[in-house]
């Protein structure tokens, strides 16, 4: 059970959470274990070279708020190089799961800031170079000695010039220099696996850098980041922890009355609802736009509002002004039941988890209603003025990822492919039928460079099929493939209705006694239940592990609370039970080029589908 | 006044993760042990953000006890009992 303060952090709104209420909280987390707290623990370790003590009651409080046990360890002041060059060092003895590299640019280069005016043009152009090659080469060595994805600063803007109104007329100098400089590391940071950029520069303008810098506490204590600066910037971090360790949300369940429009269709008619681009109904239109973009980003979008449908949907259809339509939304719960009831029909419907829902309402009787029953869907409650719901949606970062795969940007039109293959599954006369119908076609084989994003990003998003549930970077994907002692698939899917791309995962990791284990086995819910699944393992027995020369393959199942679906995948495939234990179950099975036969009804593209036959 | 006097207990007890009921007139940075330099910039943030006030170099470095924080803030129009 825990305490009267976390569980206030968890059910306070984001913009009501005090600096001293995650203060209260860091020390209690603190002092408690991962047990204590039901939360995987998460090390996060911080290098700087300013004092950013002040940020970790922050930071704490926002891994805890990601569903995370905050174990942090913060490095000497001013000593990163040491630090990141050693591999002996306290930072890799602390072994993060995730590093947080901390600089402020007058320390680093007054030539840059405090000095800009004296300093020559070359003086400049070489301290650039030397900023980033600095940067560059902690992140490398970090990258050596630890796969934890790095997350650093770049600048913010200067608040005074020392050139004065004279500085905005050349982009020589200070207040551009800053912007070119943050542009070389955002550039170096892509260059370098699972290394990311904190934007100060972005952060500082959006809360005001005057309120964000303390010059007293930097003159006193070389605390530069003020306590308005230090919300945004944990909030900021707690992002990228979600992003990165499988958190972000997946679909965006919407009411409609004074939620997507202004009044209520059933009552005051197409006409006299508000939407529309003048003021009232502006503010509505802004929040279809914004919606919009979070479906142009892969966020699936679903209906749940007590409404009769037919009004609904003749609004989609018909409005002049609105920018949704039916085609945007995966699936609809319009009726008169609860929206408890509709939310859990909609996930099973959807077929994806309920805790990876976000629902926006903006009756409170509602919102409370859903937090109180089904504490695992985020609920947003939408403020009293629509003028506000637009940044509501945005500004908490709840989708939020570090890729936008082209399956990102199309799940939406999949979903309604998925509609599609249902109507020609009730027109088949028997599942062999519909699924010789299909005409399922895999391609399975090693990512290629591109496809690696999209590799680690199914193994960060995907809960329900996925035997051991091993979340990697695109750090973790390369090591994988480099280091000669493992393989990755990467299974791609369509058939006679669309392109799925790339859906499903292995890894199979070999050591020197002829015995490959299956490290990681995952797909997409959208394309389970066609036998791809039996597809991918045959592959990777057959002709995979086959070529490689092990005789035996073991393979094991670790249970999480969403991947019960698949705790008997090895036994359906005539795998033996070795091990099982709480922690999960281990199997074995022979390896030759027939030991696990493939679905008769799926083509496997380049031929490699005939020896296993 | 009353309330001034309770806000500003459980401030100190949220930044030095001690109970609301142990700070006192008594309380320093001698007797909680937690008070070190690092977590007095803490507390100075927090007494900022919570009593809505801006404190100079001068103040922040004397607010070094329960009494000397609050005629600080006294001088901010913050009243106590």
């Amino acid at each position: 059970m825990l305490s009267p303060t976390l569980q206030k952090l968890l059910s306070s709104q984001p913009g009501d959470r005090s600096y001293a209420q995650y203060s209260s909280a860091a020390n209690e987390l603190a002092k408690l274990t991962p047990e204590e707290t039901g939360r995987p623990p998460l090390r996060v370790a911080v290098v700087r070279n300013f004092t950013a003590e002040t940020l970790l009651p922050v930071v704490a409080g926002e891994v805890f708020l990601a569903g995370f046990h905050p174990v942090l360890w913060v490095g000497d002041y001013d000593s990163i190089n040491a630090e990141v060059m050693n591999p002996a060092s306290a930072l890799y003895t602390f072994k993060p799961d995730f590093v947080v590299m901390l600089q402020w640019l007058e320390t680093i280069s007054p030539a840059l800031t405090t000095r800009f005016v004296s300093s020559p043009e070359a003086l400049v152009t070489s301290e650039v170079e030397r900023v980033r090659q600095q940067t560059r080469d902690i992140c490398q060595a970090i990258r050596k000695h630890t796969k934890a994805p790095v997350l650093f600063n770049n600048f913010p803007l200067p608040t005074e010039t020392t050139l004065g109104i004279l500085d905005g007329q050349s982009a020589a100098f200070q207040t551009h220099t800053t912007i070119a400089l943050n542009q070389g590391l955002m550039n170096d940071a892509k260059g370098t696996g699972s290394v990311y950029v904190l934007d100060f520069m972005r952060l500082f303008a959006a809360h005001g850098s005057m309120q964000c810098i303390d010059e007293r506490n930097w003159q006193m204590a070389r605390a530069p980041l003020a306590g308005k600066a230090l919300l945004p910037i944990g909030r900021e971090v707690g992002k990228f922890v979600r992003a990165l360790k499988g958190k972000a949300k997946k679909c965006l369940v919407l009411d409609c009355d004074n939620t997507l429009w202004g009044g209520i269709i059933g009552e005051d008619g197409m006409a006299g609802i508000q939407l529309g681009h003048t003021h009232p109904g502006s503010s509505f239109l802004a929040f279809h736009e914004e919606i919009l973009n979070l479906h142009d980003r892969g966020v699936i979008l679903a209906i749940c509002s007590k409404n009769n449908l037919a009004d609904v949907l003749e609004v989609f259809k018909s409005h002049p002004d609105t920018l949704l339509r039916e085609k945007h939304f995966a699936a609809m719960q319009v009726n008169w039941d609860d929206k408890v009831t509709n939310l859990k029909r909609l996930a099973e419907e959807l077929n994806i988890g309920i805790d990876s829902f976000v629902f926006v309402d903006d009756s409170e009787f509602e919102t409370q209603l859903v937090r109180e029953q089904l504490p695992e869907v985020e609920v947003l409650q939408m403020p009293k003025s629509a003028a506000g719901f637009r940044a509501e949606l945005t500004r908490r970062g709840l989708f939020d990822t570090l890729t936008l795969s082209t399956e990102d940007r199309r799940r939406n039109e999949m979903y309604v492919e998925t509609r599609q293959r249902k109507e020609l599954e009730t027109s088949a006369t028997s599942l062999e039928d519909f699924l010789a119908k299909l005409e399922l076609e895999v391609d399975i084989g090693p990512p290629n460079e591109l496809e690696i994003p999209r590799v680690a990003q199914l193994t960060q998003k995907t809960n329900q099929f996925n035997l051991t549930t091993r979340r990697y970077t695109e750090g973790d994907i390369r090591a994988f493939i480099a280091s000669g002692k493992a393989d990755v698939l990467a299974l791609k899917v369509r058939d006679r209705i669309a392109e799925m791309g790339l859906v499903g995962v292995a890894i199979v990791t070999y050591d020197d006694s002829a015995v490959a284990e299956i490290d990681s086995f995952l797909l997409s819910c959208r394309v389970i239940g066609r036998g791809v699944e039996d597809a991918l393992l045959s592959e990777l027995i057959n002709k995979t592990v086959n070529a490689k020369g092990s005789r035996k393959v073991v393979a094991k199942y670790v249970p999480t609370a969403k991947n019960a679906q698949v705790k008997d995948f090895y036994t359906g495939h005539q795998f033996k039970v070795i091990a099982e234990s709480p922690e999960g179950k281990t199997w074995e099975h022979a390896v030759g080029p027939t030991a696990v036969p493939a679905p008769s009804w799926i083509k496997i593209k380049d031929g490699r589908a005939d020896a296993s036959k | 006044m009353q309330a001034n006097e309770q806000k500003l207990k459980r401030t100190l007890s949220e930044v030095f993760g001690v109970p609301e009921e142990s700070i006192n007139d008594e309380t320093s940075k001698d007797t909680v042990e937690a008070w070190d330099s690092l977590k007095h910039l803490n507390l100075v943030l927090a007494i900022e953000e919570q009593f809505d006030v801006s404190l100079s170099e001068e103040q922040s470095l004397e607010i070094m006890s329960f009494p000397l924080i609050k005629a600080v803030l006294g001088e901010h129009g913050v009243q106590f009992s």
